[in-house]
């Protein structure tokens, strides 16, 4: 019974089914949001889905000098690993998976797609591959730091106040002290580190003012440029669910609560406040900014997000 | 930071969008635009002079005789033209006319082809040879005004 | 049931790969001119991708000059089936006045059938729209006759 249960749970919630359709819903209203606000009527919400299942249809190539099995198992690997960090992230109190370490194991596996992308784009062979995996490398390096220290600074808030002043990285237990005092965006010492990670989201996803790895006008969409078919299909998936999850992780960490206890309505709660979220952090900066060198991407990553979740961790050491 | 089009992009989006419902109510062009040519060949004389000016070519002209005269066809071909209307301004007749038809789309290269065909008869064969060269061509120049053109 | 999707998708979002062989941009600008607010072209789908691996239209603009030849004739090989060919404008299909210029070496034809022309010089946005809404219905028939 326990077993089926966990079989159900990788299957459908917040496991492979989910994170499809959700990954690719939420996709969609982000491109027709961007396009109302750029005044246009823009692409019907399912976009997304024919996009996917046009390219399943679509003949796959591999290139003559490409090294074929790591170019294509790199986007597998890279949806695997989504789909696993989407198990291990609580909604509400809803937490199938949670154990006591579970936020390294999402800082540790949150990585794994970029490094598929850098994976598949060095087999790939092509020189603009060659360019979009450096960039994206430069990418992990400027954005995994505020996020680290961000999530450090949380990590101690729960601590001190359940944990006997050890930090704690059970992502259960931060839903747990949300419940008993209110969402952790509330706290003063932790506002530094909500704006940072807000700002830490678009790069991850490499959504526009950041999206140097993937440029499509100035190098083809990077690493994607020799994938078509199937393998990009599942690329383009990776990268909706890679919002999804995000989304997903930012809700759980700042916004969460002791939720209303049911699934179903919990469920919903959680995907409109992730809509939120994606509207400010996603969609809106996307609107209204261009794209950012690639040094400036960097140090734009080691100033501000870097010192504000400082800021958030300092403040957190002295108990604000 | 400056965001300056962050003020724009929210009140666009409340705002209408000011995109055209294209392929449902399709627009008429503005005034002079120079679409398909029409041809009317019930005016023209073949003057040649459409073929004299068309940059690209695209205009061909091909004669046949026929027993009482020469059956010409002129075609325009959309897909090399330049849409310059010089031919129209060139025309002394107003045979040809750029219309505001734009919407231009072949799977097959016959559906860019405008074409036209009349039969300019043969001027009537004088009763007594003429005795000097230059007197015929005065008269095939006031027959040209005579003749009678159908499709 | 899985056919009749692919085929969905076919219809909603077809991608296109712009491909200048020396024209003169004015097709180019009207082909931009497609997607933005006032056109719009992303309500049907189509998205000027950046890779010819990722086209489903290559849209072909200007005469084909001798040094676009090669790369004319490598793109369209680099394009996955089903692919449609759509030229832009005059030039790919006639070389227009470039006729008989001792670096042209169109017209396009010669290298690969056309399945769509829009005529015009440049031809007007809403042309290249219904001539793209056209390419589509072809993708359509492609893919039905590739099973």
């Amino acid at each position: 019974m326990e077993l089926l249960k966990r079989i159900l749970y990788i299957l459908l919630y917040p496991g492979l089914i989910y994170c499809v359709i959700g990954g690719l819903i939420l996709a969609g209203i982000d491109r027709k949001l961007l396009a109302r606000m750029q005044k246009r009527i823009g692409p019907p919400i399912l976009q997304p889905f024919y996009d996917f299942f046009k390219l399943l249809g679509k003949e796959t190539i591999v290139p003559r000098n490409a090294a074929k099995k790591a170019f294509l198992a790199a986007p597998v690997i890279g949806l695997i690993s989504l789909i696993t960090v989407s198990l291990f992230i609580p909604v509400f109190k809803f937490s199938p998976f949670s154990t006591y370490a579970d936020l390294i194991v999402v800082i540790y596996l949150l990585t794994i797609p970029a490094v598929a992308l850098i994976v598949g784009g060095s087999a790939s062979g092509s020189p603009y591959a060659g360019v979009g995996i450096s960039r994206e490398m430069v990418a992990i390096i400027s954005y995994e730091l505020p996020m680290v220290v961000s999530l450090l600074a949380i990590a101690k808030k729960v601590g001190l106040a359940l944990n006997n002043g050890v930090m704690t990285f059970s992502l259960s237990q931060i839903v747990e002290y949300q419940a008993q005092n209110g969402p952790l965006f509330t706290k003063l010492s932790i506002i530094p580190a909500f704006i940072a990670m807000l700002l830490v989201i678009p790069c991850k996803v490499g959504s526009l003012p950041f999206d140097i790895a993937e440029a499509e006008i100035e190098i083809c969409e990077g690493p994607l440029v020799e994938y078509s078919g199937a393998p990009l299909a599942i690329f383009k998936l990776n990268h909706a669910i890679k919002m999804l999850v995000m989304t997903s992780l930012f809700v759980t960490l700042f916004l969460s609560g002791a939720g209303t206890g049911i699934l179903a309505i919990d469920a919903v709660i959680q995907f409109i406040l992730m809509l939120v979220v994606m509207f400010f952090s996603i969609t809106l900066l996307k609107a209204i900014t261009a794209r950012l060198r690639v040094e400036q991407t960097l140090k734009f990553y080691w100033t501000y997000p870097t010192a504000l979740a400082i800021l958030s961790l300092i403040l957190v050491y002295f108990g604000l | 930071m400056k965001f300056p089009y962050l003020k724009e992009a929210v009140k666009s989006l409340f705002s209408k969008p000011s995109t055209e419902n294209f392929p449902k109510e399709v627009k008429e062009a503005p005034e002079g635009y120079r679409g398909k040519i029409a041809f009317y060949p019930e005016k023209c004389v073949n003057c040649g002079m459409c073929i004299r000016v068309c940059a690209p070519g695209a205009i061909t002209r091909t004669i046949e005789k026929v027993e009482d005269g020469d059956k010409i066809t002129f075609q325009f071909y959309m897909g090399q033209c330049t849409f310059c209307q010089l031919c129209q301004d060139f025309c002394a007749r107003k045979a040809i006319e750029l219309t505001k038809d734009y919407l231009m789309i072949a799977e097959d290269e016959e559906d860019l082809m405008v074409r036209g065909t009349f039969i300019k008869k043969a001027p009537p064969k004088p009763p007594v040879p003429p005795a000097k060269p230059a007197t015929t061509a005065t008269n095939s120049a006031e027959n040209k005004k005579e003749e009678v053109k159908s499709e | 049931m899985f056919e009749k999707l692919i085929q969905k998708g076919l219809e909603k979002s077809a991608w296109l790969y712009h491909l200048n062989t020396g024209s003169c941009n004015g097709c180019d600008i009207e082909l931009v001119s497609v997607i933005t607010p006032r056109y719009d072209a992303e309500r049907f789908g189509f998205k000027i991708a950046g890779s010819p691996r990722h086209a489903d239209i290559i849209v072909v603009s200007g005469p084909i000059t001798s040094q676009s030849r090669d790369r004319l004739i490598r793109t369209l090989a680099q394009v996955p089936d089903p692919k449609v060919v759509v030229s832009l404008g005059s030039c790919p299909r006639s070389c227009n006045v470039f006729n008989g210029s001792y670096c042209v070496e169109g017209p396009l034809d010669k290298y690969t059938p056309i399945d769509v022309a829009i005529a015009g010089c440049p031809p007007k946005p809403e042309a290249i729209m219904a001539g793209l809404v056209r390419a589509v219905e072809i993708l359509k028939e492609k893919r039905r006759a590739m099973k």
